[in-house]
Order: C-alpha cells, then sequence, then structure tokens
C-alpha cells in the first residue's frame, strides 16, 4: 500500500503542468510516516497550485502544539504555509482567505479526519467549521465555514 | 582460570560502551527459607538519558533508568518486594515469565495496586530461562513513558558459548529542548495512529554513539524493546546477526528476514553477532522502521587488536529449550479475534481512489472525553470517535480502556489444559504488537502461510490488515490480558480478557 501512495504521489506531482511550479506558493506538510491520507491532502494542495514538500514526523503532536493548535483541535497532519499553520485537512477556500486576509492569527485548523473532506473522499456536498487558532492557547475561535 | 574469555570479558567492562552503563544488578539475599529476595523501589529520579546537565527528571525503579537489570535463575523462587514511592498507585507486571495469576501485577484483575507508600511481595518460580521484562500495568502510558522499565534474566543452568552477553534496553523518549520528558500523554490522535513515539531513543538509559568490540569475538546481545509505541528495525552495517531466542523463548538459530532485526515495543530478541568486521573500522547500526525516519542508533567501534582465539568459532549453537507445552494443533478450539478502529480503519486496498467511506474516522471536537477506565461494548466496527469516552480501537467490537479493573468480564473462556488457535485479524491501518498474558505462543502462520519456523512468543506484531493465527496451551488458571503493547492503543480499546478456568 504503501508503494501506491509513493506512485499515486508521484503521479500527482507529474500531472501539474509545469507554469503551476513557476509561481507556486510553498507548503510544508508534516505528517506522520504511517498515515495515507495526508499524502492525499498534499496532492490536494498540489492541484491547487502550491509547491508541497511532505516531511514524515512523529513528532506531530509537539509541533501542532508548538504552533497553537489545542490537542482537541489538531488534524491529522499539520502544513506551514507563508508563516501560518494549515491544520489538518482543511478546504482550499478557507487557505487562499486566510492567504488573502492575512489575519494576526497563528493559523487554521480543521480537527480530526472528517469524511468527506479535501483527501478524506473529496465531497463537495459536505460542509467543515474551520477554527482560528492563536499562540496564547486561548480557545479557538470559528474561522470559516465551508 | 586462564580462559581468555573472562580476561576479554573483564577487560571490556573497563570500556565505557552502551552495553556496560548498567552491568550492576539488583542487590539480593537468600532468606531462611531458601527463597531470594530482591527488593525494588519505584521512585522518582534523574537519568542522563541525553547526557548533559540537567539531567532527565524520571520515575525509575530504585530510581533508575532502566531499573536494575534483576538476574534470575530457572527454576528457583524469588520473592521480590516492589515499595511504591511514587505519588500515585503501582503495579509490576514481569513480562513473558509465566507466573502465576496473583503475581501478574495487572491493577482490578489480578491484584489491588500497590499505593503510595505500600509494597506487594511477588513471588514466583521463573520456567523459562532467557530476556524478559519488567515494567508497571497503571497509568502505564506515564510511568512506562517516563522510565520505569528493567529487564529481567533468567539464567540457564547451561552456559552459553560466548565471549560477552551484552544487553541493550532500547528505550524511546519525547523530550523537550530542554532535556525533559514532554507532557501530552494520552494525545487522542496519536491514540488513534502509530502512539506517542518519542525524540530520543536510548540503549540503557543513555545516548552511546559507541559499542566497543573486538574482531574475532562472539558477542550475545539481547535486545529489548522499552518504548511506549516506536516500532525498531535494526541493521548492523558488515555483520550477520543470527537470532538464537525470540521473545526469551530459544528458536532455532536464523537469520532475520531481509537482515533486519524486527522489534516492536515489548518485543525482544536474542541475537549472536560475530565480530567479522576489519580491527580499527566502526559500522553503524541503523533503525530504519519507519520511512525517511532512518537513524543511526549507534556503531560497533572496533579496537585496534583482534582477539587472540585458540580454536576457531564453530557454529551458532542453539539455546536449551525451555519446558513449554506443547500445542495439540489436531484438537485445538479455535476463535477469531478481529482488532478493529483508530484511524483510516475503512479505507483498507481503496485509500487512492477517494471511496473510502466506512467506519474508524475521527470525527471533529470533542474527542478529548478522558481516558475512562472500564469497558464499552456494542460500538461494532468503531464508527468514528467523537463521544465514545476515549475508546478508539476494540477488540470483536469491544472495548475495554485504561490499564486493568476488577469488572472486566473474559472475551473468552479457555478450558484448562486445551490447546488454542487464535487468528489476530488487523483490520486497522497500523501496526500492533499483541501480547498475551501468563503464556507464551506459537506462532503458527500469517495470513494463512504457515510459519516455516518454531517461533515462541509472547507478544506478536500484526501489521496492517494481516492476520497472526497463534496456538498455546491454556495451561495457567486466572484471568489474563490480551493486549496491544503501544501504549496508546491499550489505553484505548485494544484489550481484552481471556479466562483460563
Amino acid at each position: 500500500m504503501k508503494r501506491t501512495i509513493r506512485i499515486a504521489a508521484l503521479f500527482a506531482a507529474i500531472a501539474l503542468p509545469g507554469p503551476a511550479l513557476a509561481d507556486a506558493i510553498h507548503a510544508t506538510l508534516y505528517k506522520n510516516p504511517q498515515c495515507g491520507c495526508c499524502e492525499n491532502y498534499a496532492a490536494y494542495l498540489r492541484q491547487n497550485g502550491f509547491d508541497v514538500e511532505v516531511k514524515p514526523s512523529n513528532d506531530l503532536a509537539e509541533i501542532s502544539s508548538k504552533a497553537g493548535v489545542p490537542p482537541e483541535y489538531e488534524g491529522c497532519h499539520t502544513t506551514f504555509i507563508e508563516g501560518y499553520v494549515v491544520d489538518g485537512h482543511v478546504p482550499i477556500k478557507a487557505v487562499e482567505k486566510l492567504l488573502k486576509e492575512r489575519p494576526a492569527i497563528a493559523g487554521i485548523t480543521l480537527p480530526g479526519m472528517p469524511m468527506g473532506s479535501p483527501g478524506m473522499g473529496d465531497d463537495p456536498t459536505m460542509s467543515f467549521t474551520v477554527y482560528a487558532v492563536t499562540k496564547d492557547g486561548a480557545k479557538p475561535t470559528v474561522y470559516s465555514y465551508e | 582460570m586462564t580462559d581468555p574469555r573472562f580476561l576479554i570479558s573483564r577487560r571490556s567492562v573497563v570500556l565505557t560502551g552502551a552495553g556496560v552503563a548498567f552491568a550492576l544488578a539488583a542487590p539480593w539475599k537468600t532468606r531462611a527459607d531458601g527463597v531470594r529476595e530482591i527488593r525494588v523501589v519505584a521512585q522518582p529520579g534523574r537519568a542522563p538519558l541525553v547526557g548533559g546537565e540537567p539531567q532527565t527528571e524520571v520515575l525509575g525503579y530504585d530510581g533508575k533508568v532502566p531499573g536494575p537489570t534483576l538476574r534470575l535463575e530457572q527454576g528457583q523462587a524469588v520473592r521480590i518486594i516492589v515499595e511504591n514511592k511514587l505519588d500515585q498507585d503501582t503495579t509490576v507486571h514481569w513480562h513473558g515469565v509465566r507466573v502465576p495469576n496473583a503475581m501478574d501485577g495487572v491493577p482490578g484483575l489480578t491484584q489491588p495496586p500497590i499505593k503510595p507508600g505500600e509494597s506487594f511481595t511477588y513471588e514466583f518460580t521463573p520456567p523459562d530461562a532467557g530476556t524478559f521484562w519488567y515494567h508497571p500495568h497503571d497509568n502505564s502510558l506515564q510511568q512506562l513513558g517516563r522510565g520505569l522499565a528493567g529487564a529481567l534474566i533468567v539464567e540457564s543452568p547451561d552456559a552459553y558459548a560466548a565471549d560477552r552477553d551484552i544487553l541493550w534496553m532500547i528505550g524511546d523518549w519525547r523530550l523537550k529542548p530542554d532535556g525533559q520528558i514532554a507532557g501530552g500523554f494520552g494525545n487522542m490522535m496519536e491514540a488513534g495512529m502509530s502512539g506517542r513515539i518519542g525524540n530520543a531513543v536510548t540503549i540503557n538509559g543513555a545516548s552511546p554513539t559507541v559499542e566497543p568490540v573486538q574482531a574475532g569475538e562472539r558477542i550475545r546481545l539481547r535486545l529489548v524493546n522499552s518504548a511506549l509505541a516506536r516500532i525498531m528495525a535494526l541493521r548492523i552495517e558488515g555483520h550477520h546477526p543470527v537470532i538464537v531466542a525470540i521473545d526469551g523463548q530459544p528458536c532455532d538459530p536464523h537469520e532475520p528476514d531481509g537482515g533486519r532485526l524486527l522489534l516492536g515495543p515489548a518485543m525482544r530478541l536474542d541475537v549472536v553477532l560475530d565480530m567479522v568486521g576489519e580491527p580499527g573500522r566502526r559500522y553503524r547500526i541503523v533503525d530504519d522502521f519507519y520511512d525517511d525516519l532512518a537513524y543511526r542508533l549507534v556503531e560497533l567501534a572496533y579496537g585496534e587488536k583482534p582477539m587472540e582465539r585458540a580454536a576457531p568459532l564453530g557454529a551458532i549453537e542453539s539455546l536449551p529449550p525451555n519446558p513449554l507445552p506443547e500445542p495439540d494443533l489436531a484438537n485445538a478450539e479455535r476463535h477469531e479475534l478481529a482488532l478493529q478502529g483508530g484511524m483510516m480503519s475503512g479505507m483498507g486496498g481503496g485509500m487512492m481512489g477517494g471511496g473510502m467511506m466506512g467506519g474508524g474516522m475521527m470525527g471533529g471536537g470533542g474527542m478529548m472525553d478522558g481516558m475512562m477506565g472500564g469497558m464499552k461494548g456494542g460500538m461494532g466496527g468503531m464508527g468514528g470517535m467523537g463521544g465514545m469516552g476515549g475508546a478508539t480501537w476494540s477488540i470483536n467490537g469491544m472495548s475495554m480502556t485504561g490499564d486493568g479493573q476488577a469488572d472486566m468480564p473474559p472475551l473468552l473462556t479457555l478450558k484448562r489444559d486445551r490447546t488454542y488457535v487464535l487468528t489476530l485479524r488487523n483490520e486497522t491501518a497500523w501496526w500492533h504488537p499483541m501480547h498475551l498474558h501468563g503464556h507464551s505462543f506459537l506462532v503458527v502462520s500469517r495470513n494463512g502461510t504457515p510459519n516455516p519456523r518454531r517461533e515462541w512468543k509472547d507478544t506478536v506484531l500484526v501489521p496492517p490488515k494481516q492476520t497472526v493465527d497463534i496456538a498455546f496451551v491454556a495451561d495457567n488458571p486466572g484471568n489474563w490480558m490480551l493486549h496491544c503493547h503501544i501504549i496508546d492503543h491499550q489505553m484505548t480499546g485494544l484489550m481484552t480478557v481471556l479466562r483460563v478456568a
């Protein structure tokens, strides 16, 4: 199965049109080395024009916590984009809103691994609540409904 | 008296290396009734896990990490008095030793917990020689995760021909930048994935860079994985380790599959390592279990002079067998235990296709419901995690969480002295080292393919979506735990009880 994921990830990278890479925004995605759905999310970001670097790590809880995401709001992987944390399977619209508005927050999170979210089935009929997180340990607030 | 082996071993002990860091065994004495008595204290301490100051604050047996190595003699009764100087309840489980049920150390199920300031006397006669270990079975995530563990070596009356006998307790710690153990035990996301894997791996409680060796010597290396969750796969550059015992039980000497020594949490391997390298050179030992996260555990550092040996080394011999009851496979009763739950459990092979609906995905929010002990039934297939009282995993649809409870009803009641074959079917997307208390079992097949070897174990690693059949004679009466030894998984439901009556 691991090989399948690798091949799929490779395919996704190859499938990207060349020009998209040139002005792509860089994203670093930390994931559990044995979790497969995170690769799907990386492919989703690539499809949306991001240049994604995937880094396996066994330290995800620490990475999320340091980035300001409380344990009960953690997604299954952690991405850093232009100084913001994007935790879990956050829909691209919320990411784009974040990068456009550039609010004074640590970043955004979609807790858990909701079914139908990007990389988790990609069901366009599903809706998700994305939360804003800060570094001061305050309770996350609703950032957007996607 | 001039046996060169002894000269070598004494000289080696003077060197500082991984294998000699805790060569001291626990003090013991023989009481008037002829039973050896050992005293072990569970207490806070400090340990130089990564070297330097300040040392890491730990919980340890006698305040040390690892705790004292208990060296028992096969077939000789021993009394081990465990004193609790912690601020919380504890118990001790003698992992892999076939002890009477009342000595097994599961709180509630086999004994009342040892309260702070109190002691409990464990008394048993180890039937099997081999490499075992001891650890708490109460608040295990924190207690094992902060250092409470030690090796238990049962010596055979027959000597084994090796120049040196080295023990490596391999521990795994999540340390903060200041060298202290990080909090955050029981993170539910980790519990549903691969458990709390650390960022610092130690050998015998230290971070050695080298193990000094000598060309030409033959070493018996006892490997113990005492980590909460880290699975290890060790490669020894330029060497050919030969496995002679698995989980303490002798096997036909053989080289590991693919050259990797695979060690899940709680598993042990005794390997014989002939030092075939060149004097003055170094050889790396690498753990490459997790994809793209390989690291160097330690290096074998050869001295300049090869060992002088009167006669060349002979073939590697088998260890003497232990008195294990032979399963009667033809008349065995069979049961299947499905391991269920965790993240991505419904994905199966079709996960890349996007159609991955099914059980086991985590719901958002509300997943920190706390680690309620006890038992939760009727959630077959684990439809999700939110609001399930901390249960993430299940066995045949039932989740026992925590460390042990008085009221845990057995999943199966086994007839004493009958042979059982249990099919452990891992329906999850994660690896599970499954440990049965009170018995060693034969691994009879993997994915339906008969095991070419006679492989006795007490903890068997079941890969994702794979099946392992184990067989044993239920000869030890009592209520016995069967659980995953990735402690986060045990705490959140991957545990059950088998009753032998």
